[in-house]
């Protein structure tokens, strides 16, 4: 049972921080136009908080750095190193 | 009854954001599903983040949530008892001990360890008891799905479970395990992204912590002090039956035996990251009470119809939704609703692919048809996909039945996976068990359960409440399980020593981790018993 035992090399399958980025982008950005758009009454609920925009644009930050680590990731992919 | 929430645009879109990212991950991964290992373990080429959060979501699913959320706001605090000793250690320990046994064997499922390690029939019994086991876990998935949108936001029923099962059959068909996964690991994103304003915003609302802790009975605010016998434990259980029945049984029985889970490690592409999956997965689990029991305890402390003072008969499984419908405005309450969309989603997808691994190579390519080659395996698998979808729709009809789900699961449990815990352990570490011994004793462990729950049910036995006796019922299953194995080993016929090489401690070479020492599982894993220890001091 060694680790370093040469693994066949595997199937590079979709990396999944892209679907997961391209989605978190997508609600950050419909969340802070919502929360931009939306008038006061929307945040009775939320004890008068925009939340929607907080919250976007936290959500677009995680979705960007994603996306960022996928971008930074290519020049070694390409070079054929998983 | 009127819906409890209604939607707006915006949170049709975010909803239908997600099942369009899901349908095109589904879809493109379909062109790597070439040989059966592609489909059914992600050809074991996943990184250690990914298994470890898909192994920490494959038990996030609907049950878990709108449950413990039920939990917390019926008992308090100690619903972190689910989280931690119920969870922590068992991972731990399936990923230092067990799983260079599960993963350096190279078996494609559990039930193939059984096989190996005993013999053919307690594959079979574990084969058998498990695929009915998920296909019944899946149909409770889809149809607590249907109910809470039924509930919350006045969807048909019948509408929810057939949407939601096409979708699931889409992707899984398309992507197998894969699928799955990554489903799994966005469905981890999203329960954090959609429930924190939940949290953020009740506990403001409660006026902080100190505020929260004001509002609360006593009671509600130790995980441990008030455990000192079941007369007087809001649960039910004293102290040793939830370390015991819960802590030792229960949680090691679910989460070192069962495939669901346990497939997500095989998905890895390196021992060590097979390793590192549960003890990765363990650090955010510690988290998760902050997702589901701060809701409950907030929903007791602002929501009238759960306050102490409130009649009786309140509904907890509700608490979530109201907590929801309380506090989110449209746009982040679309949010909340996805990651709950996406918690049931996964949750029957996680089940689906477990079915459609364990039938095809431990019932089908066992006994059905041996010896095919692997596109027709592949085919098969495909094929029970679609039947194992259309099976958990019908399930979704048998579960209205029954009245707490969480219950439900709990006895599911002790029936299958707590007997089979001691099934391991004697199989993995004590390299007397003989093939017979494993059979017997499974199956004793089996009948012990069901035994118990008759004479339970029957008013034969007594305990303080529901909870009690299927952490005790787990015990006995256990215990009968261990017992039984020992002694029927000790007149058998044992296996040739040679033929259990990799498969039990003490004939196998010691895993040698070559990564860095600050990288080792060994070390994750004890410094996540640390912090488990230390919450259990700070919540006492």
């Amino acid at each position: 049972m060694k680790e370093e035992k040469a693994e066949p090399k595997k199937g590079h399958f979709l990396d999944l921080k892209i679907p997961l980025g391209v989605l978190l982008n997508f609600y950050g950005v419909a969340l802070i136009l919502y929360g931009l758009l939306s008038g006061k009454e929307v945040y009775a609920r939320s004890m008068g908080i925009n939340v929607n925009l907080i919250w976007g644009v936290i959500i677009l930050a995680v979705g960007v750095a994603l996306l960022l680590a996928v971008w930074r990731k290519r020049p070694a992919r390409d070079s054929g190193k998983s | 009854m009127a819906p409890v929430i209604s939607l707006l645009f915006i949170d049709y879109a975010i909803i239908a954001g997600y099942i369009l990212v899901m349908v095109f991950v589904g879809y493109s991964l379909r062109r790597y599903m070439r040989t059966g290992e592609d489909f059914f373990l992600a050809g074991r080429s996943l990184p250690g983040w990914i298994t470890g959060l898909a192994f920490l979501s494959a038990n996030l699913g609907a049950l878990e949530v709108i449950g413990m959320v039920a939990n917390s706001a019926k008992y308090g605090i100690v619903t972190v008892h689910f989280y931690w000793i119920g969870a922590i250690p068992a991972m731990i320990f399936l990923g230092i001990f067990m799983m260079p046994f599960y993963y350096g064997s190279k078996v494609k499922t559990v039930p193939e360890y059984l096989k190996l390690r005993y013999n053919e029939a307690t594959r079979g019994l574990n084969a058998i008891s498990f695929a009915v086991m998920t296909v019944l876990m899946s149909g409770v998935s889809l149809y607590a799905m249907a109910l809470l949108f039924e509930h919350m936001l006045g969807w048909s029923l019948t509408a929810s479970i057939l949407f939601a099962a096409v979708v699931v059959l889409l992707y899984v068909f398309w992507g197998g395990l894969s699928s799955s996964i990554y489903n799994e690991v966005i469905q981890f994103f999203l329960i954090w992204l959609g429930l924190l304003p939940v949290v953020f915003l009740g506990l403001k609302s409660a006026g902080g912590f100190s505020g929260l802790a004001q509002k609360l009975p006593e009671a509600f605010l130790h995980a441990w002090k008030n455990l000192g016998s079941s007369a007087e434990s809001p649960l039910g259980v004293s102290w040793v039956g939830v370390v015991m029945g819960l802590g030792f049984v229960l949680s090691f029985g679910y989460w070192t035996t069962d495939f669901l889970v346990v497939q997500r490690a095989l998905a890895s592409k390196n021992l060590t990251a097979a390793r590192a999956t549960p003890i990765l997965a363990s650090f955010p689990k510690i988290l998760i009470p902050i997702l589901v029991v701060i809701p409950g305890l907030v929903a007791v402390a602002v929501l009238p119809e759960f306050s102490k003072t409130a009649p009786p008969g309140a509904e907890y499984n509700s608490a979530l939704i109201l907590m929801m419908s309380r506090f989110l405005p449209n746009g982040v309450l679309g949010l909340a609703i996805t990651a709950l969309l996406a918690s049931f989603m996964s949750g029957m997808a996680g089940n689906v692919t477990a079915f459609n691994t364990v039938w095809t190579y431990d019932i089908y390519a066992s006994y059905i048809k041996k010896g095919q080659k692997d596109e027709h395996y592949l085919r098969v698998g495909k094929i029970t996909t679609v039947a194992g979808v259309l099976i958990s729709i019908g399930t979704a009809y048998i579960v209205k039945q029954f009245p707490n789900l969480m219950d439900f699961v709990q006895l599911i449990f002790s029936f299958f996976n707590a007997p089979l815990f001691a099934t391991f352990l004697l199989g993995m570490f004590w390299r007397g068990a003989t093939p017979w011994g494993g059979f017997i004793g499974l199956l004793s462990g089996i009948l012990a359960a069901a035994g118990h729950y008759i004479l339970y049910k029957a008013g034969a036995l007594h305990y303080a409440s529901e909870m009690g006796a299927n952490f005790y019922q787990a015990w006995w299953a256990w215990l009968t399980d261990f017992v039984v194995t020992i002694a029927v080993s000790l007149f058998t016929v044992k296996k040739d020593p040679k033929s259990l090489a990799g498969l039990v401690y003490g004939l196998t070479p010691l895993t040698k981790e070559t990564v860095k020492l600050w990288l080792r599982p060994e070390v994750w894993g004890s410094l996540a018993l640390v912090v488990m220890l230390v919450l259990n001091i700070i919540f006492w």
